[in-house]
């Protein structure tokens, strides 16, 4: 029923941007980009620099089994934001309260704030009047971040092929993790969704690090036709 | 109903009774004076406007506005139609007479590109503000009808009778090079469209 | 800055046909983008005085700040719960002075969408309209079309009509109710209005196929007879529905917090509800006894027997308990049309693409917001020449910017709540 990341992207790209250098700060340790080697604390560990990057030697072990026990954690109390457009937003009102919750799978607190937000399950058709502000609050959104396409408006334009002020599917403007088919998806089609999502989190197969800006094409045009 | 309406004979041009609705026809400049008198006559007392709305009758004819009333002293909704020539989309607002038609006219305004005089607060409702087309004019195409617009056929791959399946290598964007950027459009004189053939204001074909 | 700068502008005469025949060649060759590219509204104004020049005098009314006070955008993305609305106000201090509605946000362009469909087709366009009352925007354009096309749909089928739509009315009003607790800050109402709604959205989708969006209603009738589940799940819910929406009135009505946050505020005068064209409860808890119902009569409303309510304080507490008492309303009807179901076909004998002969109609149902009604012009094709829809929260909005100011940034969305706008109906 609902469809993981898209084969047409791009294989990941390195992450490490060597244009972005961190003057390096001794005592602070950064999990990301390479150990500093004048640094005093590390020294105290004995770590030197390893040729790719992160630690290694007693820290490692460490790492590791972090890396598993905050996908969990992740994975397991998804925050969406209340992004409710239309249509599907009742539906997914519908899942989140009593009959079919999805409190369950720890995804109660509807944030309102995207700051504080994990999921943004778009639900509803996206204009193109719209389209400006739901990007904006993607951005907004910290990373990691996933987005969840529901209902047909979302994934492809549904009803509203060829409609002059629909955006033919989100994923014209932002990458997206699941779509969800239905025109409302049931709510059982929405937590098999959501349960998708956590198996993505869980294997780190998250769109959004993927994704090629592709500059101003990224609103929707009038009378597209796809 | 009709006797009433017989009262403004030289107003309503055009009476038609149908099932549930009596229609008639007003010119634009009597329209205002024409929906206050059936509002504050004790006789017609329609006091609720019930509609407001805009037809656009094909590329080249006339829009008409639309205005449903409803009486409790007739059992009949009132249909008020009043014509307006495409070249002058202006008609006077009833905003002074109904508040509510205020929104009615904003969309009228965002979906014919009618203006309508009077309105204190004409302004797109629907659409960005810097929208630029009137999406719910007759020439307003939509992909779908693409087959039908004045532009049909132009580009060579509409018209299967120039594909030449034993030739991959032509240039298939060729004559893109002749169209002029979209935003020059107003300043481009008809003969820069040398496949246009007859003029572009064409009516719509049936 | 002359005064003719900023008067009622007329548009500049562009010739559109060669406007959209350059546009459609550009389409076919090269692919440009057009309108939402350099867009300074791509959704990025920023709060503030737009920096595009104000165009109309309500716009240099609203947006030109004295001493003291502050414009806030409460943004298309909000917790309220009523979909993508902007709400520009401005405020002095926590006190609204104006309130500027942007909405559009939400415009699919499903009347023009309309005009390149059939008739059947053009049916199931309206349904995400008003989303929470489907059944409704599927009644008006099913009577609009018979009223084109000179039939009319089986006295069962009427029957069927009527009780889907009171069905719909129960669940619609129960769900104003959650999410006018919800907008204030409860978060039971909700939760049980959400339990009373799915179990009437199974019923409806065991007659209809659908939980929501129910593409049922057909030119000439209905699409589906009443099977057995639907019949055994009505009598099911009937047993406990008075129980579920007294649960949830209980504990609302007579609470002290909602009453003091809700007597009184935002008090709409019976003059003011008739000129800004508000229907529907809201104009009856304003103490104008209109209901489409009474008034011009359509489907089988004649032959049931229910009052027109009214209640005479305008303020929110009245819409409230309107929609309330127009709940429990329903249920007697809806009991009144299973007493009288008679037997006989559900859909008229229509061709599967109707061709109406050319003339007008209009269609009016009264819906959970006020009076929707359908005017459609058929010119003798398959297609609709015009449909035009006239949603109910559409022209309530325009009634918010005048109860607002005075009151509290947190009456808002109260006053909000409770003319119970659907963004999907109003953006059409």
């Amino acid at each position: 029923m609902a469809l993981t990341t898209d084969p047409r992207a791009p294989a990941p790209t390195e992450e490490h941007d060597s244009s972005l250098v961190v003057p390096p700060t001794p005592g602070i340790v950064i999990a990301d980009s390479a150990p500093n080697p004048e640094d005093e604390l590390l020294q105290s560990f004995g770590m030197e620099e390893h040729p790719q990057g992160g630690f290694h030697g007693l820290l490692e072990v460490i790492p590791t089994r972090a890396d598993l026990v905050i996908d969990l954690i992740r994975a397991n109390s998804l925050w969406p934001l209340l992004s409710g457009l239309s249509c599907c937003a009742i539906e997914m009102m519908s899942t989140a309260t009593s009959k079919n919750d999805i409190d369950r799978f720890g995804m109660f607190p509807f944030r309102a704030s995207p700051r504080q937000a994990d999921v943004l399950i778009v639900a509803g058709t996206l204009t193109t009047k719209m389209a400006g502000p739901l990007v904006r609050l993607w951005e907004q959104m910290p990373e990691p971040k996933w987005c969840v396409a529901m209902g047909t408006c979302t994934t492809s334009g549904g009803r509203f092929k060829r409609s002059y002020s629909v955006v033919q599917g989100v994923d014209r403007v932002m990458p997206v993790d699941v779509y969800v088919p239905g025109c409302p998806p049931r709510p059982e089609g929405l937590i098999y969704g959501m349960l998708k999502l956590r198996e993505l989190v869980m294997a780190r197969r998250g769109e959004w690090r993927t994704y090629v800006d592709r500059g101003p094409q990224r609103l929707a045009w009038e009378g597209d036709v796809r | 109903m009709r006797l009433l309406t017989e009262r403004f004979p030289d107003v309503a041009q055009d009476l038609w009774t149908g099932e549930d609705t009596v229609e008639i026809q007003v010119p634009r400049d009597r329209i205002v004076e024409t929906l206050q008198t059936m509002r504050d006559d004790p006789e017609f007392a329609f006091w609720m406007l019930a509609d407001a709305a805009a037809v656009d009758y094909g590329i080249g004819q006339h829009f008409e506005v639309v205005y449903h009333l409803y009486s409790e002293l007739h059992p009949a909704w009132l249909r008020i139609r009043v014509r307006v020539e495409r070249a002058d989309p202006r008609t006077p607002s009833v905003t002074g007479l109904w508040v509510g038609a205020m929104f009615h006219e904003r969309e009228m305004y965002d979906m014919m590109g009618i203006v309508f005089e009077g309105n204190r607060d004409l302004r797109r409702i629907y659409m960005s503000p810097d929208y630029r087309s009137f999406p719910q004019r007759k020439d307003f195409l939509l992909p779908d009808d693409a087959a039908d617009s004045s532009a049909a056929g132009v580009n060579p791959l509409e018209r299967p009778e120039t594909w030449d399946l034993t030739n991959f290598s032509r240039e298939l964007t060729s004559s893109a090079a002749t169209y002029p950027p979209i935003d020059a459009v107003r300043d481009v004189p008809p003969e820069a469209y040398p496949e246009a053939g007859e003029s572009a204001d064409k009516s719509r074909p049936a | 800055m002359t005064a003719t700068d900023h008067e009622t502008r007329i548009p500049d005469p562009i010739d559109l046909d060669r406007a959209e025949e350059a546009r459609l060649r550009a389409a076919a060759g090269l692919a440009l983008p057009i309108t939402a590219q350099g867009s300074e509204y791509a959704g990025f104004e920023l709060v503030g005085v737009p920096d595009r020049p104000l165009q109309t005098e309500r716009e240099r009314e609203m947006y030109t700040l004295e001493e003291g006070e502050m414009l806030v955008n409460m943004g298309p993305q909000h917790p309220s719960t009523h979909g993508v609305l902007r709400l520009v106000i401005k405020i002095r201090g926590e006190v609204v002075t104006d309130l500027d509605p942007i909405f559009g946000y939400l415009h699919r362009g499903i009347e023009k969408l309309c005009e390149n469909a059939t008739y059947t087709t053009a049916l199931t366009y309206v349904d995400p309209m008003d989303y929470l009352s489907s059944m409704h925007n599927e009644h008006a354009p099913a009577i609009a079309f018979e009223k084109l096309y000179g039939i009319r749909a089986p006295r069962r089928a009427e029957y069927i009509r009527a009780l889907v739509v009171e069905l719909n009315r129960v669940f619609s009003h129960g769900l104003m109710i959650g999410f006018l607790a919800l907008d204030m800050g409860g978060i039971t109402p909700i939760l049980y209005a959400f339990i009373n709604r799915d179990d009437v959205v199974e019923l409806l989708a065991s007659i209809s196929g659908q939980r929501m969006l129910f593409n049922f209603f057909r030119v000439g009738g209905v699409n589906w007879d009443t099977n057995d589940e639907f019949l055994s799940r009505l009598g099911k819910w009937h047993t406990t529905v008075m129980k579920t929406v007294t649960d949830n009135e209980r504990l609302i009505t007579e609470n002290e917090i909602f009453k003091g946050r809700t007597k009184g505020m935002g008090k709409l005068t019976a003059d003011q509800a008739i000129a800004y064209g508000v229907t529907g409860p809201n104009l009856r808890a304003s103490g104008v006894p209109f209901d489409v119902r009474k008034a011009h009569p359509y489907s089988i409303y004649n032959e049931l027997e229910f009052d027109v309510i009214t209640h005479s304080s305008g303020d929110v507490y009245a819409r409230y308990l309107q929609r309330i008492a127009e709940l429990k309303q329903s249920l007697h009807l809806i009991d009144q049309i299973m007493d009288k179901m008679p037997h006989g076909p559900v859909q008229a004998q229509v061709p599967g693409i109707i061709r109406p002969r050319p003339g007008r109609a209009y269609g009016a149902v009264e819906s959970p917001r006020g009076l929707y009604s359908v005017y459609a012009i058929s010119d003798g094709g398959p297609n609709p020449f015009r449909f035009r829809m006239r949603d109910p929260s559409f022209i309530s909005l325009q009634v918010v910017p005048v109860l607002m100011p005075g009151h509290l940034i947190a009456d808002t969305m109260a006053i909000m709540a409770s003319f119970d706008p659907v963004m999907g109906g109003v953006d059409k």
